[in-house]
């Protein structure tokens, strides 16, 4: 979706405390930060490099302000990904335009000390003021894991406290304990080398011998976890229950969405109908009619949508699905030549190629992460969803074929496409770049737990507000510009077509229509090309612009699915999708990769290859259909 | 039982002659099957061996540790989901090649 927002995190003079969760991966940090912070919160990402910088505010019972950050999570401070590289460098101070913390709060699961206790003891020796955070010792308790942390306490030399992340009050004890620590004469932390002062053996004995006299396992009640494990991960069953789940994934954003986006087409058409008799014939009112609510309402309307497919790409990360994805795919991407890693960037490209080839930095190797940003665009982002559901909706009819919907089949159909398209395209490139040694994978596959609905509300939140701020801001812009573009100058005396075929778009559209001809788009259709370059999503306002312009009429506000419907051929529709599946991407894709890889050469490999997949894909697409189809 | 496991790490010995012959690496240990680990080897032929063994003994795979193998990929037996203390960390055949162990 929209590119991640560019603000650098602003330098605020350290008056407040600062205070860092620091923990490893899956111990329940993030869930204590929204804990915390409750929406306080402020996302954007560090200096110089792409990573996400959270940030957030609270005030402790005793009327303390605190701001408190949320540091990537890291399982040593000697850092194997750029993930690691910023949360060492920020605890350690080392980081301009950061200040080092003025406390650390090592989060760490009670039900995985063994493996997150040895951070705590690398971080201490940092010297500065600690609090360990013993999080999920609900779960804990359950398991009949006994944890003395009075005795922890005074074995670490740092206050221990019980928190439970996930249920409210959870963090009382921590605010408690942190009300006592004083703070304002810090002193900075020690260099780096002291984390290497004591071997990683030596560490994990004290990890053993703290663990020994402060932890009792009753009793090691059978392991739900592994249990679940062998159905999941088995070579027959798992693959089944992953196709199953995408299934489920894209049938729900058709069949779940319908009720909601009536109720916003409904909604706009109101205004639309309310503006329309309100105003007098004019530029005025074809500008806020045709141009805003056509176009902008063409893409609010698939609001719930996104929303659906982020409902289940939340919940599966938070449940601990994915990573066994990941597991699963592994020798699939291994064959191709990718790394296991490369399975989350890739999933997060779903959302928007931006983020994706962003986190494309875990990859530690250059080769690797170069082929992963390469096919990262051919994962279907959520701004394709509206051009698809809209093409989907207007021309493939809505029958169950046996259990499924058709609707649901054919949206699958344009997503394995593009996947498969990304796999054959990481296959040439490896054969291009020559092969090399092979990458670590090191993938923890973490206890499964019931999503939490308080974080999956908050992630939600954050997507909608995305998605709207997108709306209300670029596509908005682009949609008044198309409007003007396709109005001015109007139809000359005796014009035989609608005005905007005279208007300046008008013009491009035709002019371009001599490439797209052969692949069988029309001149409305290249008109709406050009601003899906900016936004793909754009295209589907841009038609609607377009088509409330060419149809000239108050009846037309947002019910672009049947006019498309009359107006183009069912191999054109075909075709339409298959350009999409590859479409040349949006230029903020584009400037995100350039900025990434540090040359324009891969921004114009990419865009390059991607148009020449995109032509012959159509060109296949309308020639086959119109063959089979007759037209 | 043994018997197999070590026949199945025969080449993988032939690479580490200093080994005792009950030894094995870890990509060998059959699905179910626990072994304790003995050693890290140090470094690898790409270069990168160094960096993994001191991450795979901060995940926990150090040298007297008890693990065990829960599931295998297919195809082609990788990557490897391995227990250790109360993680579960995949790895893949290299990796767990690194991974010096005794089989029980």
């Amino acid at each position: 979706m929209g590119a991640a927002e560019q603000v650098h995190a602003p330098v605020q003079p350290a008056l407040t405390p600062l205070v860092a969760l620091l923990g490893n991966p899956n111990c329940g940090k993030t869930a204590l930060f929204n804990r915390l912070t409750g929406s306080r919160q402020k996302v954007a990402n560090y200096a110089g490099v792409t990573i996400e910088r959270k940030e957030g505010t609270f005030t402790s019972p005793a009327g303390t302000p605190f701001r408190v950050l949320d540091l990537p999570g890291a399982y040593s401070l000697s850092a194997h990904t750029p993930d690691e590289a910023i949360t060492r460098d920020v605890v350690a101070g080392l980081r301009a335009g950061e200040s080092a913390p003025d406390a650390v709060i090592c989060v760490v699961s009670a039900v995985n000390l063994r493996l997150n206790l040895r951070l705590v003891l690398e971080i201490q020796r940092l010297g500065l003021p600690m609090i360990m955070a013993l999080n999920m010792v609900d779960v804990a308790k359950k398991r009949g894991i006994v944890i003395d942390t009075v005795r922890m306490a005074q074995e670490l030399g740092m206050p221990v406290v019980e928190t439970v992340a996930v249920q409210a009050g959870g963090e009382k004890e921590l605010l408690r304990v942190l009300d006592k620590m004083p703070f304002g004469d810090t002193t900075p932390p020690f260099p780096l080398s002291v984390i290497d002062a004591v071997s990683v053996e030596e560490t994990q004995r004290e990890v053993r011998r703290i663990l020994d006299v402060c932890t009792s396992h009753e009793s090691d009640i059978g392991n739900l976890t592994e249990q679940i494990d062998q159905v999941v991960l088995h070579p027959l069953a798992g693959p089944l229950i992953l196709a199953a789940i995408m299934f489920l994934v894209f049938q729900a954003v058709f069949s779940w969405a319908a009720v909601p986006m009536d109720m916003i087409k409904n909604g706009v058409e109101a205004v639309g109908g309310w503006l329309g008799t309100g105003l007098s014939e004019g530029p005025l009112r074809s500008l806020l009619v045709e141009g805003i609510m056509g176009g902008v309402g063409s893409v609010l309307v698939f609001l719930p949508q996104i929303l659906i497919l982020f409902f289940f790409i939340l919940v599966l990360e938070d449940c601990g699905y994915l990573p066994r994805a990941a597991f699963l795919l592994d020798r699939l991407m291994g064959r191709v030549g990718l790394s296991g890693r490369a399975f989350i960037p890739l999933l997060s490209s779903f959302a928007c190629a931006i983020p994706g080839v962003m986190a494309a930095r875990t990859i530690q190797n250059p080769r690797d992460r170069l082929i992963t940003i390469m096919i990262a665009p051919l994962m279907t982002c959520s701004a394709r969803l509206p051009v698809y559901a809209l093409i989907i909706a207007a021309f493939i009819p809505s029958r169950d074929v046996g259990i499924f919907n058709l609707q649901g089949l054919v949206l699958f159909v344009l997503y394995a496409a593009g996947i498969l398209s990304a796999m054959a395209v990481a296959w040439i490139f490896q054969r291009i770049m020559g092969s090399h040694g092979q990458q670590p994978l090191m993938l923890e596959l973490p206890s499964y737990h019931w999503p939490h609905l308080r974080n999956l509300a908050l992630g939600l939140w954050e997507r909608a507000r995305i998605f709207m701020t997108r709306v209300g801001t670029t596509i908005l812009v682009l949609m008044i510009l198309v409007w003007f573009l396709s109005s001015f100058p109007g139809a000359p005396e005796g014009a035989t077509h609608p005005p905007i075929y005279y208007s300046v778009a008008g013009m491009i559209g035709r002019a371009l229509s001599v490439i797209f001809e052969p692949i069988g788009f029309g001149w409305q259709i290249c008109i709406a090309l050009v601003p899906g370059m900016a936004a793909r999503e754009v295209a589907v306002g841009a038609l609607g612009t377009v088509y409330a312009l060419s149809a000239g009429g108050a009846d037309v506000a947002t019910s672009l699915a049947p006019l498309i419907a009359k107006s183009w051929s069912l191999a054109t529709a075909l075709s339409l999708l298959a350009w999409y599946v590859f479409a040349p991407q949006c230029l903020s894709t584009l400037s995100v990769v350039k900025r990434e890889t540090g040359t324009l050469r891969y921004p114009l490999i990419m865009a390059a290859y991607m148009f020449a997949l995109a032509y012959i894909a159509s060109f296949i697409t309308y020639r086959v259909a119109l063959a089979t189809l007759g037209g | 039982m043994w018997l197999s496991v070590s026949q199945q790490s025969r080449t993988v010995q032939e690479d580490h002659m200093t080994l005792a012959p009950t030894l094995t690496t870890l990509d060998t240990l059959p699905v179910g099957k626990s072994a304790t680990v003995i050693h890290l080897a140090p470094a690898a032929s790409n270069g990168q061996g160094a960096d993994v063994s001191r991450r795979l003994m901060e995940l926990g795979f150090v040298p007297g540790e008890r693990i065990r193998v829960l599931k295998r990929g297919v195809p082609g037996g990788e990557p490897i989901a391995v227990k250790v203390g109360q993680s579960t960390f995949a790895l893949r055949r290299f990796e767990a090649a690194l991974i010096s162990i005794k089989p029980e």
